[in-house]
């Protein structure tokens, strides 16, 4: 496993740095290639959608290996790690749900179903800490209101006080729901038009339906990025841009909307680095260089 | 808004419907994300045969008049309808031009794009998925009209095409303000589709030496371009025409590199054209005359390119030709 992550590490590093997004496997044996560059090569999407299908399939130990070969590419994707916790859940491996769900909720500490996941992980484990869980989601079902999910959390919390109540019984474990790429394709278009409409926060939730269903797909994070960059949350915009840009570095429209962030934070040379490595990737031109071409030139957004 | 009925496909079709990704070609995303061998099999109906709606093309029914100056308008308004980059936002993003819907200036009966069309054949042009200002939240695809059909069932008088043509560009598709002189050529050329025009056949072949015309005479438009934006459209129109003829090489790596040395020298007199360099005209002409060997060198493998009928055959949808992956 050792080798296998300075595999998945050095991909990542290439793919900061402009190179391919995973290093590609050339048989190895000899010559003059790093033992890194040699061996198996993963894709996170598609990685992602194993895991996916395999946990639909309750195949649980087929999905925790993929959702692990997730993680290790994609560490700042919290869909990632949830799956990986969920799997690790289906197949009783309590320590590895727990340490997916912990690195979950430093991403996302406001997750429910991370915190539920977390829950249940130490309560299976007889930690004590599971309550602390538990109170969590006590607390915010007391203060749930508008635009609050009462109806996950009163599973969520129905479940956990189950497990706590009967640590060792058999089937204490989360329901895990079905999640279908047709879908993520509907909550895709759904977020597109709504961004169109202008409608942020809207197009947010419906990404975020599509990321369950796809992961770190590089278009869902894109548009993501987008949303948070118009809603003026530049700093999460640009987490975005550079996980779309370590999944396809040569992403069309990660570099361009990227570059655009550059020119609102005023980093013209930036945004042109940006735009230079768009032109590599179109050979025959295309919308995004031609749009961020012309951000660089007038300073902002031409059409306002 | 009844956004149910936009659902269809998976993600991969949705990616070209939105056009972002089609950069991921190269990083090939999801198991099932597989790029299409020809981007037009994107928004190509599921019952239609590739090896006729892409192997084949309505002929144009295009009237010249007499008038130069008038012909001159006309050939920068036929480049612009063919060049995704006329329109803005996830059209242009999905490689989407005028002549997507309008094959040849006429309709497209195998058009189906996820998320836009109803039946083939049609679109929705008043969606938020391509259009920030004609959203109406209503799904009601219509059917593509005929560019070249009776003048009464177009509804647009002559002189009020380059409103509405701007209407259709700015608004429609999210695109940038076009020249003034590529607003009246795709007017112009619009109008000069006609039935009375129309060639006794009805459809030919999609080859090489026409997508290779397409983009001469797009450059040949660009060196008389009465103004240096107009004449880098139209430089952009030819680049995209040779992502059409790289598209149906990919399996052949010798001329696909050709063909990207040929956009690269493209690139640059289009930027050459944009900060009105002297000499433009002089040096289309010089690549003009190189396209000739480029075509001849082209030609000679075209049997084993996507325009031969029989490789178009073996074209499967998300994938290539007959499991060789036509990749770059």
């Amino acid at each position: 496993m050792g080798s296998f992550r300075v595999l998945v590490l050095a991909g990542v590093i290439a793919a900061i740095t402009g190179g391919a997004a995973l290093a590609a496997g050339s048989g190895g044996g000899g010559g003059l290639d790093l033992p890194s560059d040699s061996g198996p090569s993963y894709d996170p999407a598609e990685e992602y959608a194993k895991a996916l299908a395999a946990l639909n399939a309750r195949d649980y130990r087929a999905a925790a290996r993929s959702a692990q070969r997730v993680t290790q590419a994609v560490p700042q994707n919290l869909e990632a790690w949830k799956l990986l916790g969920a799997a690790h859940a289906g197949a009783e491996n309590w320590r590895g749900a727990r340490r997916a769900y912990e690195r979950a909720l430093r991403l996302a500490p406001e997750d429910l179903s991370v915190r539920g996941g977390l829950g249940l992980a130490l309560a299976r484990l007889q930690d004590p800490k599971a309550q602390e869980q538990l109170d969590w989601l006590r607390a915010k079902a007391a203060a749930c209101g508008p635009g609050c999910d009462a109806a996950q959390l009163r599973s969520l919390t129905a479940e956990l006080e189950q497990a706590l109540a009967a640590p060792a019984s058999p089937g204490a474990r989360l329901d895990q729901p079905l999640i279908l790429a047709d879908a993520g394709d509907a909550a895709y278009l759904d977020a597109v038009g709504l961004i169109n409409e202008g409608r942020y926060e809207a197009a947010l939730v419906s990404l975020d339906a599509a990321r369950a269903a796809f992961g770190p797909h590089p278009d869902v994070l894109t548009y993501q990025g987008f949303a948070h960059r118009r809603l003026g949350r530049f700093d999460t915009a640009e987490g975005f841009y550079r996980q779309a840009l370590a999944v396809a570095p040569d992403h069309r429209g990660a570099l361009e909307y990227y570059g655009e962030l550059k020119v609102e934070r005023g980093d013209r040379a930036g945004a042109r680095r940006m735009l230079a490595r768009l032109e590599q990737a179109c050979a025959y031109g295309c919308a995004e260089a031609e749009t961020l071409r012309s951000w660089i030139e007038t300073g902002g957004d031409p059409g306002r | 808004m009844d956004r149910n009925r936009r659902r269809s496909g998976t993600l991969s079709r949705v990616r070209a419907g939105v056009g972002l990704a089609l950069a991921l070609a190269a990083s090939g995303a999801l198991a099932s994300d597989t790029p299409e061998a020809l981007r037009a099999m994107a928004w190509l109906a599921p019952d239609a045969d590739p090896a006729v709606a892409l192997g084949r093309a309505p002929t144009e029914c295009l009237r010249l008049p007499d008038d130069p100056a008038r012909v001159r308008s006309i050939e920068i308004g036929r480049a612009a309808f063919r060049d995704p980059l006329l329109l803005g936002g996830q059209a242009a993003r999905a490689g989407l031009s005028c002549e997507s819907c309008h094959a040849g200036g006429r309709d497209n009966p195998d058009f189906r794009f996820p998320g836009l069309s109803g039946a083939p054949g049609t679109a929705d042009v008043s969606t938020s998925l391509f259009s920030r200002v004609r959203g109406n939240a209503v799904f009601d695809p219509l059917p593509i009209p005929d560019l070249a059909g009776p003048r009464a069932a177009l509804k647009t008088p002559p002189e009020a095409l380059p409103a509405f043509i701007r209407g259709l560009v700015v608004e429609e598709f999210d695109g940038a303000e076009p020249p003034e002189a590529v607003l009246r050529g795709l007017a112009d050329y619009t109008a000069a589709l006609t039935p009375d025009a129309c060639p006794a056949a009805q459809d030919g072949p999609v080859t090489l030496a026409g997508h290779l015309s397409d983009a001469r005479r797009a450059l040949a438009a660009a060196a008389t371009a009465p103004d240096p934006q107009t004449a880098a459209r139209m430089i952009s129109s030819a680049r995209s025409t040779l992502f059409l003829i790289d598209e149906r090489y990919r399996a052949l790596p010798t001329e696909t590199r050709a063909l990207r040395a040929a956009a690269a020298r493209l690139a640059r007199l289009q930027a050459a054209a944009r900060a009105s360099a002297p000499n433009l005209a002089r040096d289309i002409d010089v690549w003009i005359l190189d396209s000739r060997r480029l075509e001849r060198r082209l030609a000679a493998r075209e049997a084993q390119s996507l325009y031969a009928p029989s490789r178009l055959a073996g074209l499967s949808r998300n994938g290539g030709v007959e499991g060789k992956r036509a990749g770059p």
